[in-house]
C-alpha cells in the first residue's frame, strides 16, 4: 500500500467516526464551534481539521440532530450553541451500537489472524 | 469586528463567493459561523494568519460544505420530481386523512367529554341519593350502589376515549411530519461541486 492510499483510508474512517464524536461531545452539553473543534483537536488521531468539523456540523443540522440557539459570550460576539435533538440522541444510541459491534468484529477477526 | 482586518474580509468575501449555490440565509449562517471561529481564535491569542491557515483556504472550506450538504442530501428533497411528489403526497394524506380525522376527532371528543361529565354526575347522584339529599320532587330508577359504581366506569369510557383521540392524533401528525420532513432552508438546489 502506498501513502496516499492509507491517508485515503485514514481521512475516509475519520469522517465516519467524527460524526459520531460530535454527537458524543455534544451528549450532555451544549457547545459552540470553536469549542468543538478545540475538543476535537485534542483528540489526536482524530483531529480533524476546522474545514471539515464546520462543515459536518452544518449537515447534522440540516438533518435535524443538532439544533442550534444563541447565547452571549463574555467577550466578544455571541455564540452559536449547537446541542443534541431528540433524533439526535437516537441517532447517537444507534451509532454507539454499530460502533461496538465494529470494534469487536475487527477484534474478532485480529484474534482468528493470530490463532491460524 | 474581525472584519475589520483586511485579511478576514477577503477571506469571507471568497467563502462567500464560493458559497453561491446555498440560499441566501444560509450562506449568511455558514459566513456568519466562520466569522465567529475567527473571532474566537483570534481572541484567544492566535494571530489572524495563523488562524486562517488553520482554517484552510476558502475555496477549499466552500468545497466542504458543497460535498457535506451535496452528498448528504436527504432524498426527499433531491431536485426536480421530488417537490411534486410531495406536494401529490401531502395532498393525498390531506383528502385521505381529513374526512376521518374529523369524525374521528368529533366522535371521539364527544364520547369523551359527554361520558366523563355523565359518568360524574352519575356518581354524584348515587352518593346524593344514598345519603338522602335528594329532594322529594327527584326519584331515581335505580339503586344508589349502582349508580355510584356505574359514574365511575362511564368516566373511564369517557378517558380512554380522550386517550385514543390524543393517540390518533399524534399519530397522524407523524405521518404528516414523515411526508414534510427537513423542508426548512437546507435545500441546495441545482448544486454543483465546484
Amino acid at each position: 500500500m502506498t501513502l496516499p492510499a492509507i491517508a485515503d483510508w485514514t481521512s475516509q474512517l475519520r469522517r465516519g467516526v467524527l460524526e459520531l464524536c460530535i454527537l458524543q461531545l455534544l451528549r450532555r452539553d451544549p457547545s459552540y464551534g470553536y469549542e468543538i473543534v478545540t475538543r476535537l483537536e485534542a483528540l489526536g488521531p482524530l483531529a480533524a481539521g476546522e474545514n471539515t468539523v464546520y462543515p459536518l456540523l452544518r449537515r447534522l443540522k440540516t438533518e435535524r440532530l443538532l439544533d442550534t440557539f444563541m447565547q452571549e459570550s463574555p467577550a466578544g460576539p455571541p455564540r452559536q450553541y449547537y446541542r443534541l435533538t431528540a433524533d439526535g440522541k437516537r441517532r447517537l444510541t444507534t451509532l454507539e451500537k454499530e460502533w461496538d459491534a465494529m470494534v469487536n468484529a475487527v477484534a474478532r477477526a485480529t484474534r482468528i489472524g493470530v490463532e491460524s | 469586528m474581525t472584519d475589520a482586518h483586511p485579511l478576514v474580509a477577503r477571506y469571507l468575501a471568497r467563502l462567500d463567493a464560493g458559497l453561491q449555490a446555498l440560499p441566501a440565509p444560509d450562506r449568511a449562517e455558514v459566513v456568519g459561523e466562520i466569522r465567529n471561529h475567527i473571532a474566537e481564535a483570534t481572541s484567544s491569542g492566535q494571530p489572524v494568519d495563523k488562524v486562517l491557515a488553520s482554517l484552510g483556504s476558502a475555496e477549499d472550506l466552500a468545497r466542504g460544505y458543497a460535498v457535506e450538504l451535496l452528498l448528504n442530501r436527504p432524498p426527499a428533497v433531491s431536485p426536480g420530481m421530488s417537490r411534486v411528489r410531495r406536494f401529490l403526497a401531502l395532498t393525498g394524506l390531506i383528502a385521505i386523512g381529513s374526512i376521518p380525522t374529523f369524525v374521528v376527532i368529533v366522535v371521539l371528543g364527544a364520547i369523551g367529554v359527554s361520558f366523563i361529565a355523565a359518568g360524574l354526575a352519575v356518581f354524584v347522584a348515587g352518593i346524593a341519593a344514598s345519603a338522602e339529599w335528594l329532594p322529594g320532587y327527584v326519584t331515581m330508577d335505580v339503586e344508589p350502589w349502582v349508580a355510584i359504581l356505574i359514574g365511575p366506569i362511564m368516566g373511564m369510557l369517557g378517558g380512554a376515549a380522550l386517550v385514543g383521540l390524543v393517540a390518533y392524533v399524534r399519530f397522524m401528525a407523524r405521518l404528516v411530519r414523515r411526508v414534510v420532513p427537513k423542508f426548512r432552508g437546507s435545500e441546495v438546489p441545482g448544486f454543483t461541486a465546484p
